[in-house]
């Protein structure tokens, strides 16, 4: 494609000129044992939707750059998935309602500012008041006074500050909740609640187009739609220090391409290996392919603000359509088995313990031609009688398990025209669709979690006006049981309720879980060390490159 | 070919070398010099059979070409292929028994077996069926967009041609501006925001862009035309100008139109191919080999028979469509051979 041709031709030109003056910069910095700490490595990436704010961010790409360029109070083990302390010295609390965190000295933004308890306070007001129209502001709405800065019912805000959240010196805060939230601390290494430094209030505008943060790289240049460069912050005070000179991050609106120029040496890392390669990867690459579990879940939302699809009877129709679809042969055939049919809602990554409850979905994640056919006349028949499934084509080989997954539902239904798939260019302009709600039928959503909890797989997907729920699915039912299991002091009792709650999920089949996606790399000879986290991102810090 | 002697063409004159020179200078000077040299030809032959009468009508333009055409292999073997494929593009059924739309992912990517001769594509689908039926559009698709281009083109460039002037000047300013837009990139922009997915968006936009070429032709063609002694005869006669057009214009200025407009087919074909490739001329569920071309792409490592065959075809009809339009231009312009 002409298009994606230039671009690609436009990023290798800016990309020899960077890394001729990167490695320049290394040079002189001297290389250490096991690769060249200077060293600039390139990896595949697609734009954000969003300018990088931290509590605007609910999507993989940007999530990427914030992972890099932040660090928060906590951070997830890129084994484990743990939430293990970060900036947190300690998080204390008696009654799993009332928190005091004390922030750790020594650490600063990469503009020489110190963190303090300010940081995160400022940071989080102004990620949950409505007038800054944030996506993730949704995270902070346990904190008291959440109802007063961000009304749900459309009316003004009273206040401008979070009244639960309270500075007590240079390095506390206290944080009070409106009810229990027993694993509130574990969610607090994700992006929305990392700290801010005062230009980001101050000059928005600059800090936009040069982020400053507090992670282990700081960014030295964006152009959209064609690369984001990131380079190591020499004086980064964590523990985690990049092991190499920084990452230009290049823009792709084929996987394909990136697999190519990968192939051609033009690019050192592809964390989407394109499912069409998947058969040859080994050859390929060898030992430089990666393929580990990760906490991702594909699944097929539905545009519940659709009268269509939100009438009663609708929920057979979906359950016919889920029940429409094989998924094991698609996950053999398509991807040659790197993922697993899904039949609950959450993730293997979370443990049986955690909540991952093999076969909750039961019998409406089986295929079964006969069933579908059945469900789907009993529901009133397919609304248009056709189901459009819109996806975005630039990532993840998502043209190839939709047309599957079309193909399946046409020959379950014995209707060559029951499914088309309906792609969208960019993945940007597919979320900015999405948010727009100008779905008009089943769309697909891959949830990546943000920290490894079941709380994270069904809350901000299906709870009522939450920030991931595209398709604006609301019920009682889930709401409370999502609110009683938060409160839950018992982890055990906590994941039963959230397991009820998937359960409601299930017999509304409000998403069809589709499958567990494994995170999938594959990297250059010049790289070492390279790993994917449990959420699927490269571990870029750890990255070696000689 | 035999000379006939009693009209002597009047090509020259200043206000035809300056309309000449105006149109070279727009950079299609090839077609062009064929439109000139046409419109001589034409006359010999169309000039004769007025003057002479019933018994030299064999003589005539078109029985000549016709005898011609009849002896030239390029011109056969093209006519038999596109025979076939209108053929097979009216009645796909006639030779693949399938259902292009059922795909069976348990075979995909596998290859050639029993009763699906050209194997299975990525999704499992048969890609002998789909190649057949890939026809219809592509065939639809080029015959239509043609013959809308060549309508409305010679119409416009033929009445501006005839009546000269300030509609003529206006007419190639407009003309210019459409020449000025690149074909792929105006396809992603209009096509991009149409979401109905019949051939009709696809043929419009090919007609909006195509129009220009066939006018600056038949423009030229007819002020040729217009130059000739009989039609200052007729005007001087005090025939009408509807009748000066339809029977005396018009059929020494078709030639040209008709041969640019067969060469270009092919092109629409190929351009059909073009904007589906790049997803937004025709989309599935339609079958298209610009389609399955670009479904097929990524997996040309592990089955490039999926590719292959999709791809011959679409050049098997394009080369056809050419190689049609070149026996004919010879045809009627042998002094171009």
């Amino acid at each position: 494609m002409r298009g994606a041709t230039h671009a690609r031709w436009a990023a290798g030109a800016v990309a020899v000129a960077l890394a001729a003056t990167g490695c320049g910069g290394g040079d002189s910095g001297g290389s250490s044992g096991g690769g060249d700490s200077g060293a600039v490595l390139s990896s595949s990436w697609g734009d954000p939707q969003n300018p990088l704010e931290p509590a605007n961010t609910n999507e993989v790409q940007g999530g990427k750059v914030l992972d890099m360029i932040f660090r928060g109070l906590k951070r997830y083990n890129a084994k484990t998935g743990a939430a293990e302390d970060m900036l947190a010295e300690k998080i204390e609390t008696t009654d799993s309602q009332n928190f005091t965190i004390t922030v750790k000295d020594g650490w600063t933004f990469s503009n020489g500012e110190k963190v303090t308890a300010k940081s995160f306070v400022d940071a989080w007001n102004y990620g949950a008041s409505l007038k800054n129209n944030q996506k993730n502001a949704y995270f902070f709405e346990y904190i008291q006074g959440y109802d007063k800065v961000h009304p749900s019912d459309g009316s003004k805000q009273t206040a401008d500050t979070l009244s639960g959240l309270k500075v007590v010196d240079d390095r506390t805060f206290t944080v009070a909740l409106t009810q229990k939230f027993s694993t509130f601390p574990d969610t607090l290494g994700y992006n929305a609640y990392v700290p801010l430094p005062q230009s980001f209030f101050t000059d928005h505008k600059a800090w936009l187009a040069k982020p400053v943060g507090n992670g282990p790289y700081a960014v030295d240049s964006y152009t959209k739609g064609s690369q984001l460069s990131v380079r190591k912050w020499d004086g980064y005070p964590g523990e985690d220090k990049a092991q190499n000179g920084g990452v230009d991050l290049k823009v792709y609106t084929d996987n394909n391409t990136a697999y190519t120029d990968l192939l051609a040496g033009n690019l050192d890392l592809v964390d989407d290996v394109p499912a069409a390669q998947l058969k040859n990867v080994q050859a390929d690459l060898g030992d430089r392919y990666i393929n580990t579990p990760a906490g991702i879940i594909q699944t097929l939302s539905f545009p519940f603000y659709d009268k269509a699809w939100n009438k009663p009877g609708s929920e057979k129709v979906r359950e016919g359509l889920s029940r429409a679809i094989d998924r094991d042969q698609i996950t053999d055939t398509i991807f040659q088995k790197t993922r697993t049919p899904a039949t609950d809602w959450t993730s293997p990554v979370l443990g049986e313990d955690g909540g991952y409850k093999e076969g909750l979905c039961g019998d409406a994640c089986e295929y079964d031609a006969d069933a579908a056919k059945k469900l789907v006349k009993e529901g009133g028949g397919l609304p248009g009688g056709q189901v459009k499934i819109t996806y975005n084509a630039d990532t993840g080989s998502h043209k190839q398990w939709v047309d599957a997954v079309c193909n399946s539902i046409n020959n379950a239904l014995d209707n060559d025209q029951a499914c088309v798939g309906n792609p969208v260019g960019t993945f940007a302009d597919y979320r900015n669709q999405i948010t727009e709600r100008k779905m008009s039928g089943p769309f697909r959503a891959g949830w990546q979690m943000d920290y490894p909890l079941i709380q994270n797989f069904l809350q901000p997907l299906y709870y009522t006006n939450a920030s991931s729920n595209d398709g604006k699915w609301s019920n009682a039912d889930f709401d409370k049981l999502v609110n009683e299991a938060n409160a839950e002091e018992d982890t055990a009792k906590a994941v039963q309720k959230f397991q009820q709650a998937e359960e409601v999920v299930r017999d509304n089949m409000a998403a069809i879980p589709l499958w567990y996606q494994n995170g999938s790399a594959g990297y250059s000879q010049r790289l070492s060390n390279v790993s994917l986290n449990p959420f699927s991102v490269p571990v870029y810090d750890q990255i070696k490159v000689s | 070919m035999p000379e006939p002697q009693p009209e002597e063409p009047h090509v020259s004159g200043g206000q035809r070398s300056a309309e000449d020179g105006a149109i070279a200078s727009t950079g299609l000077d090839g077609t062009m010099d064929l439109a000139t040299t046409e419109g001589e030809t034409l006359e010999k032959g169309l000039g004769n059979a007025d003057a002479g009468g019933p018994a030299d009508k064999a003589r005539s333009l078109w029985s000549d070409a016709w005898r011609d055409l009849r002896r030239n292999p390029v011109f056969i073997i093209s006519a038999l292929v596109i025979l076939f494929l209108v053929v097979i593009s009216l009645w796909p059924s006639l030779i693949a028994s399938g259902n292009p739309l059922t795909c069976d992912l348990a075979k995909a990517q596998q290859g050639s077996q029993p009763g699906h001769p050209f194997g299975f594509d990525g999704q499992g689908c048969d890609v002998y069926t789909r190649t057949v039926y890939g026809a219809r559009i592509s065939i639809s698709v080029g015959v239509c967009a043609t013959l809308g281009v060549a309508l409305l083109g010679s119409l416009l460039g033929g009445l501006a041609g005839f009546f000269g002037g300030i509609s003529d000047s206006f007419l190639s300013r407009i003309t210019d501006v459409f020449f000025a837009i690149p074909v792929v990139l105006g396809g992603l922009v209009l096509l991009s925001v149409v979401t109905s997915n019949s051939v009709w968006p696809v043929i419009g936009f090919m007609v909006l862009l195509g129009w220009p070429q066939i006018s600056r032709i038949a423009r030229g063609s007819v002020i040729t035309a217009k130059q000739n002694d009989y039609v200052q005869a007729a005007r001087a006669l005090g025939a009408s100008n509807s009748r000066m057009l339809l029977r005396h214009i018009t059929p020494n200025a078709v030639a040209p139109v008709i041969v640019v407009a067969t060469i270009a087919l092919g092109t629409y074909i190929a351009l059909e191919a073009t904007l589906s490739y790049l997803g937004v001329g025709l989309k599935p569920p339609s079958v298209s080999w610009g389609i399955d071309i670009s479904a097929a792409s990524p997996y040309i490592r592990n089955a490039p028979h999926a590719l292959l065959w999709p791809s011959g075809a679409l050049a098997i009809t394009v080369l056809a469509f050419i190689m049609l339009g070149d026996a004919v231009r010879d045809a009627l312009d042998p002094k171009l051979r």
